[in-house]
């Protein structure tokens, strides 16, 4: 007895039974429940009133969809980073999906990183996250650069008593304003010759003494924020890990971020693919319709190759991940060509809608400026590039015809 | 009180078929296929009257294709206790499945039996009243509501222009209207524990059962499709055309 597959002689790559079934509900989810409340939504809203997301976030949570990140020990759902990307894929197919995949529905949890932190740390930060009634950001990035933050962070935090004191400027931070607390990355030691820089990351409140926010304007709706640390007091119990050990709780994090990021860019850009399939098909032409012509289908079959390409290196990372390996150069793979395909398909999208592609009663022209941020957020594209051509020339040497 | 729920495996809901270009039927290559939208109102019932400690085992049974295992490994996410697949290659008819459904009533002996009121691909609409009348059991069709109290069924059934109350004594074949109820969604742990669930295969043979078929499909073709309609220029042209050529006033 076979199971279908076999049967089909299909013997690529195939999600398992069970992720099939998983898309499919998550499908019907966005279709059935999500889409109803976008439409009665702004074209730029960043989410849905409060009533909505309270139901929609009590439905996901029978679905045993929230808290996907979050470690079983305290209260999490955790899923296979194949499973986060399905998931990624499919939520993101809606007006909001670049920034509130399904309304903000799934996922859930603080930044992961909290789990290093002491039992104090996690049950004052951590389990209130759990049970929403915290929202925590991450702050890395500072006006001098986010891709090296080793050597780029200069806020400085300086030991006093009982307290850290901390001075400098953070950048482009998403969820600053209105969050709980932050995790906020810090140098305590510059590099010398003989010991290395040291950043320490710590948990600030936006109470505390010497923080402030300001909103920085940007393409997309959802504003990013600058914070200025000006002799802002973090307790010494606020130390998040080792002092001077904070990428080492960070790295894997933001590996692994990397592929549902990929995976939602794709399921943005897929949906726009499908939407312009269905309207060169009725868009009449002088002679015949717009799906008859080869500039377009050029376009539409340049575009599902690039996606399905992009989500089989999404799906290579995941399994890489799942299968317990270092999925680094992976992920900035899946990263840099699923981010850059998406912009690109997006925007034939639009070009194959004509005018109707930029309108705002479009989902497009929402997608095609977010799609942009998705080239720079979670590494721009150039440092990407960096790590997979470092990786590929410190392993190869010259094939068989050259070494 | 067990539960048996009879699925079938359809084009899902939201394709848009196609009709082969030869004529000899719909074109099903890569097209996603679903449980039945009926059937998946008759899985949520059946697990519905289980957590009301009404049921005590859901069992999902389908007639087809090895495919149709898809569909029963949905219908265990959703909470079925267990499978059975009758595997055929065969074209059926809902008297072949009826058939095969009431041997396998002989086996389960369920005191309830929910079926979808009809498929969406062939719309015939008659396996329900059909296997009700081989097994000689009452039947509750068109039902928007269910009740189970004292060994009998209350079924609200929807009819043309009201809704008729009717009690029948258990055994009893339902058939689901679309007001029954919503289906819920397959929670990922459900969609888990679905893989570890007991499926059974057995063949119509097996069961002693001849599905061959009776009817024989001359042709399917899609509807016709609607003419471009055109501009009049005034009302007396409209009312000039609405009597000579469409014919419909004097």
């Amino acid at each position: 007895m076979g199971i279908a597959i076999e049967e089909e002689n299909h013997y690529g790559f195939r999600l398992s039974d069970e992720l099939i079934l998983l898309r499919d509900q998550i499908r019907r989810f966005m279709r059935e429940e999500v889409k109803p409340i976008e439409d009665t939504l702004p074209h730029d809203a960043i989410g849905c009133g409060r009533e909505d997301r309270i139901r929609l976030r009590a439905m996901a949570e029978a679905m045993g969809l929230t808290r996907l990140t979050v470690p079983e020990e305290y209260g999490g759902n955790p899923v296979s980073a194949m499973a986060r990307a399905v998931i990624a894929e499919e939520s993101s197919k809606c007006r909001l999906g670049g920034y509130a995949p399904a309304l903000g529905a799934f996922g859930g949890g603080p930044p992961n990183i909290i789990w290093g932190g002491t039992p104090d740390q996690i049950e004052r930060y951590g389990i209130p996250c759990v049970e929403g009634k915290m929202r925590a950001f991450v702050a890395i990035t500072e006006p001098t650069g986010g891709s090296d933050p080793r050597n780029n962070i200069s806020t400085r935090a300086e030991r006093d008593g009982d307290e850290w004191v901390l001075n400098g400027r953070k950048m482009w931070i998403t969820g600053a304003e209105g969050a709980d607390f932050g995790i906020l990355f810090a140098r305590t030691r510059d590099g010398t010759a003989e010991a290395p820089p040291e950043i320490t990351a710590f948990i600030v409140e936006p109470t505390f003494f010497g923080i402030n926010f300001n909103e920085i304007k940007v393409i997309r709706a959802l504003s990013p924020y600058e914070i200025i640390l000006e002799n802002c007091r973090v307790p010494v119990g606020n130390v998040l890990g080792t002092v001077g050990q904070g990428f080492g709780v960070a790295q894997s994090w933001l590996v692994d971020a990397r592929i549902p990021y990929a995976a939602g860019c794709i399921g943005m850009a897929q949906e726009a693919l499908d939407m312009a399939c269905g309207w060169v098909k009725q868009r009449p032409t002088r002679d015949g319709m717009l799906a008859d012509k080869q500039a377009i289908q050029w376009m539409i079959a340049d575009s599902e190759v690039e996606l399905r390409a992009a989500r089989m290196l999404v799906y290579d990372a995941a399994s890489k991940v799942d299968a317990g390996q270092s999925g680094k150069v992976d992920a900035s793979i899946c990263k840099l060509y699923g981010t850059e395909t998406a912009g690109r398909v997006v925007d034939r999208a639009i070009q194959m809608f004509g005018g109707m592609g930029v309108a705002q009663e479009m989902p497009l022209e929402r997608w095609y400026r977010e799609l942009r941020v998705k080239r720079i957020g979670e590494g721009p594209s150039e440092v990407h590039r960096m790590v997979i051509a470092r990786d590929k020339l410190r392993n190869t040497n010259g094939g068989v015809y050259f070494s | 009180m067990k539960v048996l729920v009879p699925v079938k495996r359809v084009v899902d809901a939201n394709v848009k078929v196609r009709v082969k270009s030869d004529g000899t039927g719909m074109d099903l290559a890569n097209v996603k296929m679903a449980v039945n939208p009926f059937c998946e109102i008759g899985i949520e019932e059946a697990v519905r009257l289980k957590e009301a400690d009404i049921a005590t085992e859901v069992i999902a049974v389908s007639v087809g294709a090895s495919q149709c295992k898809e569909q029963l490994r949905t219908c265990l996410a959703l909470g079925a206790d267990r499978a059975i697949l009758v595997e055929t290659d065969e074209e059926l008819e809902p008297l072949a499945i009826a058939k095969v459904l009431e041997a396998i009533y002989e086996q389960e002996r369920p005191e309830i039996v929910i079926f979808g009121k009809q498929s969406i691909d062939s719309d015939n609409g008659q396996t329900g009243q059909m296997f009700a009348a081989l097994t000689g059991i009452a039947q509750g069709t068109f039902a928007s509501e269910l009740r189970i109290t004292d060994g009998k069924a209350e079924v609200v059934r929807e009819i043309d222009g009201g809704l008729q109350t009717v009690l029948l004594s258990l055994p009893v074949a339902i058939s689901t209207d679309l007001r029954l109820n919503t289906p819920r969604y397959a929670s990922l742990p459900n969609i888990m524990k679905a893989k570890k669930k007991p499926m059974d295969v057995t063949s119509p043979g097996d069961l002693g059962v001849d599905v061959g078929a009776r009817t024989t499909v001359l042709n399917v073709a899609p509807p016709p499709e609607r003419a471009a309609g055109i501009k009049v220029e005034s009302v007396d042209e409209l009312v000039d055309k609405l009597r000579h050529e469409a014919k419909v006033i004097e």
